[in-house]
């Protein structure tokens, strides 16, 4: 018997016919894959995830996930499998709140009556909060106040709380949003780390393809429905970019590593925009 | 001191006072901190004096008081919670609104009832040494209603005050939790009335958390130190209300006031000492 996919989106539209933001898009992700998401901005990345995340449902088409169609008597119990990330956009409020608190938020256990707590052991989970804080580096800072860290320290306290009740499907919208250079290829290696050791299953929204590129198994290139999906070692065709991203954009292929790149470099670089697919920093 | 102390708890009037009083000051301050983390200040203002409508059709139809002020403010509150995401109005001005118009219909409602039936000045500004057995009842069993919903669902409402959305994905029912909050906050407020009045209403839900905001760093220790300053202003305010002959509820408040200055204060020295 073979395992279902994790996710597996079969024609999914969201908003209207006319003006849909996502149109007859299809997918499968399966277990343990680590997938990159691109697409210029309104291409709908997010509302994709929000919608695996069971925050939106779709206008048709359907979402299953671990083999069980998402629907109101699922959500809750396929949430309590999945980790998200939204983008914060500053949108975190003024409460007093320790870093540990944040993380212990994320736990399955965390929302149930006070009073469960006098017949529980907490114990194992104070382990799983050390734990997520350890895979973020954030264990020095588990007492400090929450509004007090910088941005990039809030983001991976917001990832640990996504991480702690180790999801079996973790969905991120621009993790590295905030972070310096030197995090984000922690952040990228640890997610890698997560998807090959655990078989955790990855949906990463990205703007930058390169940054990524490394890390990721296949990059699914999005606007209203996916264009292309690259796996490792594949092209990403020229002409998809330039659906995607306009016809004003170059595009400079690097190193055959590089998901998307060409083999070999056959254009050069001669303008730059803040969402084409440039800046590949691979040697 | 000591003389003054002993008279004071042996009173009567203020012996029958101060049960209601630490009652509803303990549920006060419970709410407080959710009423501040979900920055429902508005709400807590916008239903109070709604309750206006729900106490002039108590006075119109011969119906109990508070029961019938409670349900008024519940539907005003859930209104309040469904509403603005419903029809795309703005919560602020979607409470603007209910207010005034529901407030304007408790003055007709009270207006046209004869003076004897109606404590104008209880209402707006609270009267707790006037308690009846049956407003003791009603506090009693909605004190319980609160804290029972706050034992059920503190947790998924503070996880909702931080994070919407990822409260949202992490299986919460945040739209029925969210509604859940607002008919406990509108319980309160109701309750609050009795004590602090329509126009002091908000001042019992917004302080004791706002004094706690300087010094706590988790929800049970801003839920301790919320009820703490609530107790303290609650008994400091009564004890001022007798020896001064002022309003009671107008003297908790005052004494509220004051411990949010003290603890502003006293949090602004401390972080200049760490500096």
């Amino acid at each position: 018997m073979t395992t279902p996919p994790v996710i597996s989106l079969s024609h999914i539209r969201f908003g209207s016919f006319k003006k849909p933001i996502l149109d007859n898009l299809s997918l499968e992700v399966p277990a343990g894959h680590f997938m990159g998401i691109i697409g210029p901005n309104g291409a709908g990345k997010s509302t994709l995830l929000s919608m695996i995340a069971g925050l939106q449902s779709p206008d048709a088409g359907h979402i299953d996930l671990f083999g069980m169609c998402l629907n109101n008597k699922t959500r809750q119990k396929l949430q309590a499998e999945m980790g998200y990330l939204h983008q914060a956009q500053g949108r975190l409020p003024d409460i007093p709140m320790r870093t540990y608190d944040v993380v212990a938020m994320g736990l399955n256990s965390f929302n149930k009556p006070l009073w469960s707590r006098l017949f529980s052991s907490s114990t194992s989970e104070k382990k799983l909060i050390t734990d997520a804080l350890e895979l973020v580096e954030m264990v020095e800072h588990k007492d400090s106040d929450f509004r007090r860290l910088s941005g990039g320290q809030q983001q991976r306290i917001r990832l640990a709380r996504a991480l702690v009740r180790r999801p079996k499907l973790l969905l991120l919208d621009e993790p590295s949003a905030a972070l310096d250079s030197r995090h984000q290829e922690k952040l990228y290696q640890l997610l890698r780390k997560l998807c090959d050791e655990d078989n955790m299953t990855v949906l990463m929204v990205e703007h930058d393809v390169a940054a990524i590129t490394s890390y990721v198994d296949s990059v699914a290139c999005l606007n209203k429905h996916i264009h292309h999906h690259a796996k490792r070692g594949e092209t990403i065709p020229d002409d998809v970019w330039r659906v995607m991203y306009g016809d004003h954009v170059n595009i400079v292929a690097h190193d055959s590593s590089c998901i998307g790149c060409a083999p070999v470099s056959t254009k050069t670089h001669t303008d730059s925009t803040p969402n084409s697919p440039q800046g590949h920093h691979h040697d | 001191m000591i003389e003054f102390l002993n008279q004071f708890f042996q009173s009567p009037v203020m012996l029958d006072a101060l049960f209601p009083a630490i009652l509803i000051a303990v549920i006060t301050s419970s709410m407080s901190i959710f009423v501040l983390a979900h920055r429902l200040s508005f709400l807590t203002v916008g239903v109070s004096h709604a309750s206006l409508a729900g106490l002039g059709l108590a006075v119109a139809l011969s119906l109990p008081l508070l029961p019938t002020a409670a349900v008024t403010a519940i539907i005003i509150a859930l209104l309040l919670a469904i509403l603005p995401n419903r029809q795309g109005i703005n919560e602020d001005a979607g409470t603007g609104m209910l207010f005034a118009g529901s407030m304007a219909l408790g003055v007709i409602l009270i207006s046209s009832a004869s003076r004897n039936e109606v404590d104008l000045f209880g209402l707006l500004f609270g009267n707790i040494l006037t308690v009846s057995s049956f407003d003791m009842r009603w506090i009693i069993w909605g004190s319980i209603l609160v804290l029972l919903s706050l034992s059920i669902w503190a947790k998924s409402w503070w996880s909702m005050a931080f994070d919407m959305v990822t409260a949202k994905a992490s299986g919460i029912a945040t739209s029925r939790l969210r509604l859940i909050l607002h008919g406990v906050i509108a319980l309160t407020v109701v309750m609050c009335v009795k004590l602090a009045g329509i126009v002091l209403t908000t001042g019992l839900l917004v302080l004791p958390a706002a004094c706690a905001w300087f010094w706590g760093r988790r929800m049970f220790s801003l839920w301790t130190l919320s009820l703490s300053f609530s107790l303290l202003g609650t008994l400091g305010g009564l004890m001022w209300s007798y020896k001064y002959d002022w309003p009671s509820g107008a003297a908790i408040i005052l004494m509220l006031c004051l411990l949010f200055i003290l603890s502003w204060i006293a949090s602004w020295l401390k972080e200049q000492a760490t500096k």
